[in-house]
């Protein structure tokens, strides 16, 4: 039985793919239903991205729009080569990240102040967020994530929503990969913190 | 061997520790239950992290309303809209069944040119009355809006336990508005000119045949006048009552519009709230917001940041550029090469021959254009089910005042019967009662008793088709009995005949119509011969 329904979804999802597959190319062609079509599918996930990558709503919403925008123009240098997705998401990463840098007059987002020196957590305390089940407690975890610095939430996000490789988010932070490794860790870290706090 | 640290730990979890380095931990973690623990808890932790971010922040209200509706943020915005033009819808929907001829337009007070009309007489007949009068009046109306807007607010906060922002904008100006001696500063001279040299600190509250700000003006400009022009600064927001608006210098709050025509040829920071018979934001025009409006015909060459949400009676031309959604309901849609929307554009026209949009315009979003189908209301349920709720309505008066006024009820009706004479004088009360009330609300008395007439006008209106309803009901049936359930079945029957003959195609425009007429001046009568008694004696 459950052989079977593991059969249907795989069927499922292979018809999704082909579908999603000519709906791209038709977008490629500029085909405005095509294009409106991927905006339909895929608002909600880059919406959800920007909206942790940037501080506020109306930000979010700014970029989102300007990424379906840019949509029409970029997409014809998608190549297949990356689950269309996680490009569309490395597209919006990108976009926040310009909106980040723009606010920072130019500046780099996250700059590199010291070597990566990680406080290791004590052997006797193993992660507090794997036990994150409850549903308010993650709820309580999204908003922690939203509030952490911009610094560890970036690198966060750009892992666990667009789940990307440290490659990539170094690639499009600036950073070593390295020190991209160390963020993601303090911003676990933090996190495990501030849970740990709240449920006290 | 030395136990891993977290950070190894961690990127081996992550799939980024490649080659011998991955192997040995591995095989370190064969051995090494401290490890292990570790590994396993980071696992549990991506797979936490991963899932949560599936969901958003609970403080982020979810995009669904952005992308579909496109306007979740100008919600109380809207609702603050409807309040106000709850009152003119109703009188459109009524008025939407009249069919009067083109040439004759102007003279109808519920047409969009009548409305328009009459709103910027009035206002302009304010602005030669006086400016003691018109403190006096602007007391009142800002009261009397005060209390609609704090009602309205209770039943907002009620519902999302927060004051809208824009409308909290709002409450804040009229309240200005309902306080005169609360840092205003008031000009009512035929020319009102804030230099460009000249800074007003306070709000300004202008009345004039033109009103031009060349300068700057640090609070709200509350303007009433022909002609409003701002090439200079307003710092606060713009609420103009005039024929004709035009901003080419900048207005940093929002523009709260009412006037026949708006030219926006500069800066906005924020949002347009408009009932205008034509706005048109120029090439060099910029709105921080969005804009809502209810209008004739829209031109949009500049740029607006946020959403577009239009009900227009004409066209709408865009060949510049919208941030966001794009919704509009109206006769035609254009859209140039150089048209650009950055989220959905939702459309209904009323015919798919007037929308143009051009190869070029981008659309980054779902591009959903229908025609409104009009006739088609017989085949939707809601238009029976509103039809049974009036006609239940109009049975439930007509039994109150059969059994509360019996004698007057009945003479009424009879008095339709006399023909000629209700119909001319409904006519004459019809058309002479709106001019009634716009010179009460200019003379002593003013507008309190303005609005009484007007209530007690539309009251009269909607008896009408009782009375006439009830005398075709009583002539068909001929009651020998004539108790109260006789008139009732008349009734009964006849507002039935009235409603059908009232549905059929340009004859029944005509027919309500008449029936208003038959009706008022069949009430006027009669109220004129039971107030006759009491008078002579």
């Amino acid at each position: 039985m459950d052989a079977k329904r593991r059969r249907l979804t795989v069927k499922v999802k292979q018809m999704e793919e082909r579908d999603l597959e000519s709906v791209i190319e038709r977008a490629q062609g500029h085909d405005a239903e095509a294009l409106g079509e991927i905006h339909r599918r895929y608002v909600r996930r880059v919406f959800g991205l920007c909206r942790y990558m940037l501080d506020s709503r109306e930000n979010a919403e700014d970029a989102t729009s300007e990424v379906f925008l840019k949509l029409q123009r970029s997409i014809e240098s998608y190549d297949g080569s990356v689950p269309f997705p996680q490009w569309l998401l490395r597209v919006a990463g990108n976009q926040c990240i310009d909106v980040l840098r723009r606010r920072n007059r130019g500046r780099q987002v996250i700059v590199e102040v010291e070597e990566g020196v990680v406080v290791e957590a004590t052997s006797s305390e193993p992660s507090p967020l794997g036990a994150v089940i409850r549903m308010e407690e993650r709820a309580q975890l999204r908003v922690a994530i939203a509030h952490l610095p911009e610094n560890y939430r970036l690198p966060l996000v750009l892992r666990y929503y667009s789940e990307l490789s440290y490659d990539e988010i170094a690639q499009q932070l600036g950073l070593r990969r390295n020190h991209v490794a160390v963020l993601i860790l303090r911003a676990k870290q933090e996190l495990r913190r501030k849970l740990a706090h709240r449920s006290k | 061997m030395e136990c891993y640290s977290e950070l190894t730990c961690s990127l081996f979890v992550d799939g980024e520790l490649t080659g011998d380095a991955a192997r040995h931990l591995r095989d370190h973690l064969v051995t090494c239950q401290r490890c292990r623990d570790l590994v396993h808890a980071l696992r549990a932790e991506s797979r936490v992290l991963t899932e949560s971010l599936r969901e958003l922040p609970e403080e982020a209200p979810s995009p669904e309303a952005f992308s579909h509706l496109g306007f979740s943020w100008v919600w109380g915005d809207l609702a603050m809209m409807a309040a106000v033009l709850a009152l003119g819808s109703t009188l459109f929907i009524w008025i939407d069944h009249l069919e009067i001829p083109g040439a004759l337009e102007w003279f109808n007070p519920f047409s969009l040119n009548g409305l328009t009309n009459l709103m910027f007489n009035l206002s302009y007949y304010f602005a030669h009355g006086g400016t003691a009068m018109l403190t006096e009046y602007v007391a009142v109306v800002g009261g009397l809006f005060l209390v609609l807007l704090l009602g309205g607010s209770v039943l907002l906060l009620g519902r999302r336990w927060r004051l809208p922002k824009n409308g909290l904008g709002l409450l804040i100006v009229l309240l200005t508005f309902s306080l005169p001696g609360f840092a205003l500063e008031r000009r009512h001279e035929e020319f009102v000119t804030i230099a460009a040299n000249q800074t007003v600190d306070d709000t300004l509250l202008a009345i004039g045949n033109t009103v031009r700000v060349e300068g700057v003006v640090n609070g709200d400009l509350l303007a009433f006048g022909r002609s409003v022009e701002v090439s200079g600064t307003v710092k606060g927001d713009l609420v103009s009552f005039a024929k004709r608006t035009v901003v080419s210098g900048s207005v940093e709050g929002r523009i709260y519009n009412f006037s026949q025509s708006l030219d926006l040829d500069g800066q906005l920071g924020h949002s347009i709230y408009g009932f205008t018979q034509s706005l048109r934001v120029a090439d060099r025009g910029h709105v921080g917001d969005g804009i809502v409006a209810a209008a004739g015909d829209v031109s949009l060459e500049g740029e607006v940041k946020r959403s577009v949400d239009m009900l227009l009676s004409g066209n709408a031309d865009l060949s510049g550029s919208i941030g966001r959604d794009m919704t509009v309901t109206g006769r035609g849609l254009t859209l140039t090469n150089t048209a650009r929307v950055g989220g959905n554009l939702t459309a209904r026209v009323r015919q798919l021959k007037g929308v143009h949009i051009a190869d070029g315009a981008i659309i980054a979003g779902k591009r959903d254009v229908q025609v409104r189908v009009r006739k088609s209301q017989f085949a939707r349920s809601r238009f029976y089910f509103r039809q049974a709720l009036s006609f239940a309505s109009a049975m439930l008066v007509g039994w109150l005042g059969l059994v509360l006024v019996p004698g007057f009820f009945r003479e009424t009706t009879q008095a339709v019967g006399s023909g000629w004479r209700s119909l001319g004088l409904g006519i004459g009360i019809l058309a002479g009662v709106p001019v009634a009330i716009v010179v009460v609300a200019i003379t002593l008395v003013g507008i309190p008793i303005a609005l009484m007439l007007f209530a007690a006008y539309l009251t009269a209106i909607y008896l009408a088709k009782i009375w006439v309803g009830a005398f075709l009901g009583w002539i068909l049936l001929r009651p020998t009995g004539a108790t109260k359930y006789d008139w009732l079945l008349g009734l009964l029957l006849g507002l039935l005949i009235l409603t059908i003959v009232g549905f059929i195609p340009y004859l029944g425009g005509l027919v309500r119509f008449g029936i208003v007429c038959l009706g008022l001046g069949a009430f006027a009568w009669q109220l004129y011969h039971a107030s006759r008694p009491a008078m002579t004696a």
